[in-house]
């Protein structure tokens, strides 16, 4: 039997509670006994290297404390803590392509995740490309990396997210996104068919004002192997 | 004499069939049957770079035919493989109120969490979790660095739920629910990402507007 | 003309890399014979590229070769009897902390090898692959029921084959 579920109102103006803020200590010093000696050492290494090439250091550590806590072999808990590295890396270099300068490290780490979810490194510097101020990329891609996350394929993701900015879409619109595709869904389409139909709307709503030109002829197709 | 799983219970670990559509005397042999599934290591496997100068070492070798030179320029597209996840349902649209999340044990929870807004720099979500049979619950992720002793669930209301609420900064966080402190499980109505130990990890994202929090 | 063609060959080797890399290691029980595998399927995929009729559908044309790869390689194995399967290593024990997942996912991994490939095919395919009956029929060119049956053999062997482990 399943207990129904309850919508409740809550309110509480304290302060966050049982959170721990990550505090910029040594990664040593935040994994020793989290994980074993060899992952501390390994990952230590690869946080200076992150800071050498000026990506974010906390999400390596909180994937080691991640796989500390799950109980994960050592060789895991360090491959899963360089797919993290990698996965910044590629980040950043996807955002360095899109735009000039430095990409902030919420940038970064929201690529690293929009990638971990499966999109591409040519979705990333696209969602950055297209996410011109006051649109954040880091929000983009996190919403991109969500879509994608619920099964929205890459591409349409991305499609989505360029329809939604194209036809004046604001910050709270691109957060909407992933909860207006579980309404889809529930309705029985699927990930890309609701994906599709979101942007398609989009774009009629952008071409209705006169904000992009000719709507798009349709959703880009889905390619599976 | 070879065991042979009734034929619901395969239903059931087709996906084709939840727990609670078994019969009870069916649900032992569903659940013994289940722990295949929770061995699966799902783990993405990432091959040397070298593979790569082999494969092209070898391929300099050979000579391209002309009639396949045609074809490159449509292969150099970008291709994506579709990510299949287990369809959920929705509760009612967010509105200012908080929603509980029913996440049950095996499949088909509806709503995706939400919460209120606190103070500006973090949000109310309340996770409840169905567990029967469970003797301790907790939920752990990047908000509490992954430690499943500072948010433990309490059991709350109807048998088998447990729940609490825990204020998350706002942003993107990824979490799971610990079962009796050994087994991980995950929010299947929300978004997953693989957590790189052959599991999957629930994302919530938590921000405060103007008309409250929401969590996507 | 010929270089430009070998390195656009080059980009596609890069994307794909990994892309079945977890279905072949699945497939054969170990790392290292997933890398030849896919080493080989690249290098036939390459030979036969005038033979890919739907340049739209490169991956899935792959991950047919790659896939036939796969099933030679098992039926190699078993022809040549006891003792020459590949153990699994995913990694060592830990020094510390409980040993029951990785030791059911090794047991799991060993009683996949000793199913019918095209029993461990379907396994992988949807349990950790996440693919549906649809997809794994529109991939293999095979019909949903013949996909079940498979499947719920498997079940069946993995089930007594682990009966007390699991």
């Amino acid at each position: 039997m399943r207990t129904a579920l309850v919508v409740l109102l809550l309110a509480a103006p304290s302060l966050a509670l049982g959170v721990t803020a990550t505090a910029q200590q040594p990664v040593a010093g935040r994994l020793a006994g989290r994980v074993p000696a060899g992952v501390v050492a390994a990952v230590s290494a690869l946080g200076d290297s992150a800071a050498a090439r000026g990506l974010p250091v906390d999400p390596l550590v909180d994937k080691a404390i991640e796989g500390g806590a799950k109980a994960a072999p050592p060789e895991r808990i360090v491959a899963a803590v360089q797919a993290v590295f990698a996965r910044l890396g590629r980040a950043q270099v996807a955002l360095q392509a899109a735009t000039p300068g430095v990409p902030a490290a919420d940038a970064v780490e929201a690529g690293a995740f929009a990638l971990s979810a499966g999109l591409e490194d040519a979705n990333v510097q696209e969602l950055a490309r297209i996410c011109v101020a006051p649109c954040s990329a880091a929000e983009a891609l996190r919403v991109a990396g969500t879509l994608t996350a619920l099964g929205v394929p890459a591409p349409e993701a991305v499609e989505l997210v360029r329809q939604t900015l194209r036809s004046g879409g604001k910050e709270r619109d691109l957060l909407a996104l992933p909860g207006r595709v579980e309404a889809e869904l529930a309705g029985g389409a699927t990930p890309a068919q609701a994906a599709a139909g979101l942007a398609r709307a989009a774009a009629a709503r952008a071409a209705a004002h006169g904000q992009s030109g000719a709507p798009p002829h349709g959703p880009p197709t889905s390619r599976r192997p | 004499m070879t065991t042979v799983l009734h034929p619901l219970v395969k239903r059931f670990l087709d996906g084709e069939l939840r727990l609670a559509d078994l019969p009870p005397e069916l649900h032992a042999e569903a659940r013994a049957a289940e722990r295949l599934l929770g061995a699966v290591d799902r783990a993405p496997v990432t091959l040397p770079a070298a593979l790569e100068a082999r494969v092209m070492a070898e391929v300099r070798q050979r000579v391209i035919a002309p009639s396949a030179r045609r074809w490159w320029h449509r292969l150099a597209e970008p291709w994506e493989i579709r990510l299949r996840l287990r369809p959920w349902i929705l509760g009612p649209a967010l509105a200012a109120a908080a929603v509980l999340v029913l996440i049950l044990a095996r499949s088909q929870p509806p709503v995706p969490p939400v919460a209120v807004a606190a103070a500006p720099e973090s949000v109310y979500v309340r996770f409840v979790l169905y567990a029967p049979g469970a003797h301790r619950v907790s939920v752990a992720g990047t908000f509490n660095q992954w430690d499943a002793t500072t948010a433990p669930l309490a059991p709350a209301g109807a048998a088998g739920v447990w729940a609490t609420t825990v204020a998350l900064p706002v942003g993107q966080h990824q979490y799971a629910f610990l079962v009796d402190g050994r087994r991980w499980v995950n929010d299947p109505a929300a978004p997953m990402v693989d957590d790189g130990f052959g599991r999957r990890n629930s994302v919530v994202a938590v921000t405060a507007g103007a008309a409250g929090a929401r969590a996507l | 003309m010929l270089a430009g063609d070998t390195e656009q060959y080059a980009e596609l080797v890069h994307r794909y890399r990994d892309r079945y890399a977890r279905f072949a290691t699945r497939m054969l029980g170990s790392v290292d014979e997933a890398e030849d595998a896919v080493q080989d399927a690249f290098i036939r995929a390459f030979e036969q590229l005038r033979q890919c009729r739907d340049p739209d559908n490169f991956a899935g044309w792959f991950f047919l070769i790659l896939r036939n790869r796969c099933l030679a390689e098992r039926r190699r194995v078993a022809r040549a009897g006891p003792g020459t399967d590949a153990v699994v290593v995913l990694a060592t024990e830990q020094a510390d902390g409980p040993l029951v997942q990785e030791e059911r996912r090794r047991a799991l991994q060993q009683a996949l090898l000793e199913l019918t490939p095209e029993q461990r095919e379907v396994f992988v395919l949807k349990h950790v692959e996440d693919l549906s009956y649809e997809e794994i029929a529109g991939r293999l060119g095979a019909s949903i029921p013949s996909l079940k049956m498979r499947m719920h053999r498997a079940y069946d062997r993995l089930r007594e084959r682990l009966k007390d482990v699991l």
